[in-house]
């Protein structure tokens, strides 16, 4: 399974000093609740991503708690000033202990 | 030819491992669990199409003048409750409320037009032997709507007297704004289809039971470029024309052991991913073999056949000359042309993401004309999709894409 599962960033790669942007987050994720059950009548183990945090060079910008009743493939987004160039480090944790990761450079102009 | 060229040639008449045993869908089929769980049994299906009962062939007789109840006959010509309602497909008078239709004509003055009653009432209970042509279902004799209550339908009819108008521009069919769709499908934050073309590489690639993955022997999948865009395609090996989706569980299931029946989510990331390798090509099915040819006509046949307790066609429709590029009340429903150029697709009007391949369409058509399905890989979908396909030859494809 966890081979399906699959981080997208999308950022403006060179936004204004200052500039507001938006950052876009999708995350290809069964989030299963854990209420499903299968053809045989057994339930489906819970299976979701339960946290979600970026930072930026370091520093906390955004951080969600996810609960079962968010769709598969949760898509989040949030706005935050571009001050500085450098990195956004992103971090899906799941259920059992996986965490996903991904990163996304920004440079201001 | 160059060389690469007729090497090509030579692989492409080599028959490609199919697993020939048994259904490419779970069988029996067994309908999708969130759709309409009724059957309509004595009605024609793509596959019985002598089922429906004989039209009467002449009018009933009903006394005239007709006297109903005109309230109670437009609650039942404007409510949805029972087969969509007149509004439909009709506009009807100043009082046409919720975006009606224009897949049929204009009521706003039948009261005025000099019909007779009877020929009203029969006209509503059967249409077919007043106007062999009529797309409209035979409520009456279909069981729609009683004969009281058409009656009722009928003493409402003749009220309408005044052309219709309209609060704004959304609600007039002849005026409302064609629906678009330019947003960028192949972005996975747009369209959660896109999503699935990396879905079915990554199945693509991985190990089936056999110990080979599809890569082991297709090394570059760029190689599909233009594959999908000829499917289907008649299978001498099987006898049969194949879509893209069957030829993917039986090819599968031949050589990496992998089983990917039709209608599963793998089977339909894969063609997901399949499809996408031919965008932007045109869609060139081959129309010239004569297997292609007599599919082909049957596909055409299929496309004007009366089915379910609608007793609609594919034509009645879609056709351009019938209900084509017209309006079911806020649902435009497109020309046959230019159908098959998106599958599979996202359809944002079935939950968060579910994503279709044509068949699940088809069976999704039959369903809302109130016609039992038939298993995905049925020989009437290989002919349908062949027609429906030659009516959008050289389209290039963009798949996957959205549609509501």
């Amino acid at each position: 399974m966890a081979d399906d599962i699959k981080p997208r960033i999308r950022v403006p790669a060179n936004p204004k000093k200052g500039e507001v942007i938006e950052v876009k987050t999708l995350i290809t994720h069964p989030m299963e609740t854990g209420q499903r059950k299968d053809a045989a009548g057994a339930t489906i183990p819970r299976k979701i991503v339960n946290t979600m945090t970026v930072t930026f060079n370091g520093k906390p910008v955004f951080q969600a708690k996810l609960e079962p009743a968010i769709s598969a493939n949760p898509y989040l987004s949030f706005h935050m000033r571009a001050e500085e160039s450098g990195t956004l480090s992103f971090t899906w944790k799941d259920d059992d202990g996986a965490e996903y990761k991904a990163e996304q450079k920004i440079a201001v102009t | 030819m160059t060389t690469i060229a007729v090497f090509q040639e030579a692989r492409a008449q080599q028959a490609a491992p199919l697993h020939l045993d048994g259904p490419a869908s779970p069988a029996p089929w067994t309908r999708y669990r969130d759709w309409n769980r009724a059957t309509w049994d004595n009605y024609n299906t793509l596959a019985q199409r002598e089922r429906t009962p004989k039209a009467l062939g002449k009018p009933l007789d009903v006394a005239t003048p007709i006297v109903g109840d005109a309230k109670k006959g437009q609650d039942l010509a404007f409510s949805r409750a029972r087969g969509g309602g007149c509004l439909a497909c009709h506009v009807m008078g100043p009082r046409s409320l919720e975006a009606p239709g224009n897949a049929g004509p204009d009521l706003s003055e039948i009261g005025d037009a000099g019909r007779p009653d009877d020929y009203l009432f029969n006209y509503i209970w059967d249409p077919r032997h007043l106007n062999p042509d009529s797309a409209m279902p035979p409520w009456g004799a279909h069981g729609f709507y009683s004969r009281e209550e058409i009656i009722d339908i009928v003493a409402f009819l003749k009220t309408l007297k005044t052309p219709a108008t309209f609060r704004n521009t959304l609600d007039d069919p002849a005026k409302r704004p064609l629906p678009v769709e330019n947003r960028d499908a192949l972005d996975p934050f747009v369209n959660p289809a896109a999503d699935r073309i990396d879905t079915g590489a990554a199945l693509f690639a991985k190990v089936g039971p056999s110990g080979k993955s599809c890569a082991s022997c297709h090394a570059d999948a760029k190689a599909f470029a233009g594959w999908a865009v000829r499917m289907p395609k008649w299978n001498a090996q099987a006898g049969k024309m194949m879509g893209v989706e069957e030829f993917v569980f039986r090819h599968a299931k031949a050589t990496t052991g992998a089983d990917h029946p039709m209608q599963g989510r793998e089977n339909t990331d894969l063609s997901v991913f399949l499809h996408s390798l031919s965008n932007g090509r045109p869609i060139e099915v081959d129309l010239t073999s004569p297997d292609a040819k007599r599919i082909y006509e049957f596909g055409k046949v299929l496309y004007d056949a009366k089915i379910g307790q609608f007793n609609f066609s594919c034509a009645d429709c879609h056709a351009v000359s019938k209900g084509g590029n017209k309006w079911l009340r806020g649902q435009y429903v497109g020309d046959g042309k230019g159908q098959m150029d998106h599958f599979p697709l996202w359809r944002t009007s079935r939950g968060s993401g579910e994503v279709w391949d044509i068949r699940k369409r088809l069976q999704w058509c039959n369903v809302q004309v109130r016609a039992n399905e038939l298993p995905p890989e049925a020989a009437e979908y290989d002919a349908l999709e062949l027609y429906l396909k030659s009516l959008s030859q050289g389209m290039p494809l963009t798949a996957p894409n959205i549609r509501h």
